[in-house]
This record gives C-alpha cells, sequence and structure tokens, in this order.
C-alpha cells in the first residue's frame, strides 16, 4: 500500500476530493465552522491518522497544491491594484488605519504571546497573524518560524473574524460600512474579507483592499519588528 | 488565458530575481506582487490580460493552504505545551486589531 500513497499522486487526490466533499457540506450548512479549509484540514488530518500515513507521505504530493501559493500571491496584486482604483480618493485615511491596524496586529501578538512564555519558534509564526495565509507562510519562512503552526492559526483567525467581528466591532460602537470592511480585512484577512462582503459591496471592497496592504505591510516590516522580540 | 498564467509566472520570476539581487529578508513573491501592481498601474499590461488567471488563482487559494494546515498534526506536542500562549495572543490581538482599525477610519470620516 505504501507505493500508492508515496506517490505525489495520493496527496493531490486526496485534497481534492476532500476539498470537493467539504465545499457541497459548507454550501449546505451556512455554519461558520463548515468553512471547507477547516473541514478540509481536519478530514484530512483524521484520514492519516486513521489509516497511519505519516504526514510527510501525504505531503510528498500536498506540497505540488502549496506551490501554487507562489502564483497566488502575484495574482494579490491584481487584485490590489482593482480594489486601489476603486478606493482611490480615500487612500490615505484608508491606508493610515491599516497600517496603524497592521503594525499594532504583530507588536500585540507578539508582546502578549512573551509575557505567557510562548517558545521562540512559536513567537515567530504567530507574528503574522493577521495577514493573508500565502503572505503569512512567505513571511514565516523568511524569520524562520514554523509555517504550520503560521498556517493553523491564521485560518482560525480568519474564521474567528469571520464569525464574530462584525458583533464585535458594533459592540465597540464601530458603525461605518467601510470602517467594518477594513478591519475585517486587516484583522482577519481573506476569510474575514468574505463575511465583508456580506454587508455590502463597499465593504466588500474596502476588505480586499485592507488585506491586499497589511500583507504587503506585514510582509516588509515583520522581519525587522521580530527583531525587538529576540 | 494562457497569457495570464505566463504574465503571472513571470512577475513570480521577476520578484524572485530582485530578491536574489538586493539580498533582503522578504519573500520573492511578494515583490512579485509589487511589480504587477505597478506594471498595471503604468500599464506595461493590461487588466483584461492577467484578471482571468489571477480571479482563478484566488478563488482556489484556501485549497492550496490546506496541506499546510494539516501539517499541523505533526506538531501536537508543541500545541500541547503552548495553546494557552497560543490562543490567548491570538484573540486579544486581533480584537485589538479590529477595533483600532476600525475606530481610525470611522473617525477620519467623522472629520472629513
Amino acid at each position: 500500500m505504501r507505493e500508492i500513497y508515496q506517490q505525489p499522486l495520493f496527496g493531490i487526490f486526496l485534497t481534492l476530493v476532500v476539498f470537493y466533499l467539504t465545499q457541497i457540506i459548507s454550501r449546505k450548512w451556512k455554519f461558520v465552522l463548515c468553512n471547507p479549509v477547516l473541514l478540509s484540514v481536519v478530514t484530512i488530518i483524521c484520514f492519516l491518522i486513521f489509516f497511519k500515513i505519516d504526514f510527510e507521505d501525504y505531503n510528498i504530493g500536498g506540497q505540488y497544491l502549496g506551490f501554487l501559493l507562489g502564483p497566488v500571491v502575484v495574482s494579490l496584486g491584481v487584485l490590489f491594484y482593482e480594489k486601489y482604483e476603486q478606493i482611490k480618493e480615500n487612500i490615505i485615511p484608508f491606508t493610515s488605519a491599516v497600517f496603524i491596524g497592521g503594525v499594532l496586529s504583530i507588536l500585540s501578538v507578539c508582546s502578549i504571546a512573551v509575557v505567557l512564555n510562548a517558545s521562540e519558534p512559536v513567537l515567530r509564526s504567530l507574528a503574522p497573524k493577521s495577514v493573508t495565509t500565502p503572505i503569512a507562510l512567505e513571511i514565516v519562512k523568511s524569520i524562520d518560524g514554523i509555517p504550520y503552526i503560521a498556517a493553523g492559526m491564521v485560518i482560525a483567525v480568519g474564521i474567528f473574524g469571520n464569525a464574530f467581528g462584525p458583533s464585535i466591532l458594533r459592540s465597540l460602537g464601530i458603525t461605518d460600512k467601510k470602517a467594518i470592511g477594513a478591519a475585517l480585512g486587516t484583522a482577519a484577512h481573506g476569510i474575514g474579507t468574505a463575511r465583508a462582503l456580506e454587508e455590502g459591496k463597499l465593504s466588500g471592497a474596502y476588505g480586499g483592499l485592507a488585506m491586499c496592504i497589511n500583507g504587503l505591510l506585514t510582509a516588509i516590516i515583520t522581519p525587522y519588528i521580530i527583531k525587538l522580540f529576540l | 488565458m494562457f497569457k495570464g498564467v505566463l504574465y503571472i509566472f513571470l512577475f513570480l520570476m521577476l520578484g524572485e530575481l530582485i530578491v536574489y539581487l538586493v539580498n533582503i529578508p522578504i519573500a520573492g513573491n511578494i515583490f512579485g506582487m509589487i511589480s504587477i501592481f505597478i506594471a498595471l498601474r503604468l500599464k506595461v499590461i493590461k487588466l483584461h490580460e492577467v484578471k482571468t488567471t489571477s480571479d482563478l488563482f484566488i478563488k482556489y487559494m484556501v485549497l492550496f493552504f490546506v496541506p499546510y494546515g494539516v501539517g499541523l498534526m505533526t506538531l501536537f506536542d508543541i500545541l500541547k505545551i503552548h495553546w494557552l500562549a497560543i490562543v490567548a495572543s491570538t484573540i486579544i490581538s486581533t480584537v485589538l486589531t479590529l477595533y483600532i482599525t476600525g475606530i481610525i477610519l470611522q473617525k477620519f470620516k467623522k472629520n472629513a
């Protein structure tokens, strides 16, 4: 049996099948934990543990899918351009808000993790937790964190923002559609932006641009900020 | 469609090349992202030439990071030790980021 699952085909095929099934489930049940990524990850982990297959064997194929995150990051540049054209006239207050939010995100997650005695690799892996996964993974690789922790936490943050973001913001007195969009995109990247889109097209555009700007900003400054904590 | 794929890989390559030449701790594809943005702004390439492809990549990006999420299964030991620090720092920091970003933009709007 090993011959089968040590081929790249196994990891790719398993991921495609599970992802397809979880998409159907998430369309049926609109519940936030039925997010296709979360369901796929949990299902595949259970499958591998049940059949006693090593992650390394699965990842022989899995890494091919991961490679495609490179072109995804470049594609975000195209999205960035599109959204930029939509929000041009508002760009200065917008960029300042995203910039301050983004810097604060890195500083606060690192400070709290240090206070709670997180180990150095964990700290490095948490720093980019608010940015979109493909960018977060690149950041974590360049600062020697653990990509798997980063991926897990980024997805968790996205789901948290998607589920609770708008109600947290409203309870804190933030009702402006654009502000809600920007906050969701900055703090909870693409999964948060998906929720911003439900609030309206305008929120969605602000969320998308916030996600791009914060991704870019975090990629550039994280290697320098992380030095303050080590 | 093919042209779009070609352009995206071209900018990916360009980004890697920049990082190699400049030698900074930032990933090549980030520079790919910046350079395709600049190329679009300067009208070196046109939006319609890349949009179909880039939308497709973005639509399926969640699929591409599933294997990284699965990688968490190799880290149960680390998670067992550090789960409190990870969960607490992430939640507090996320709420703070949401609030600060939102409140700044909302204040700006009122003053404008």
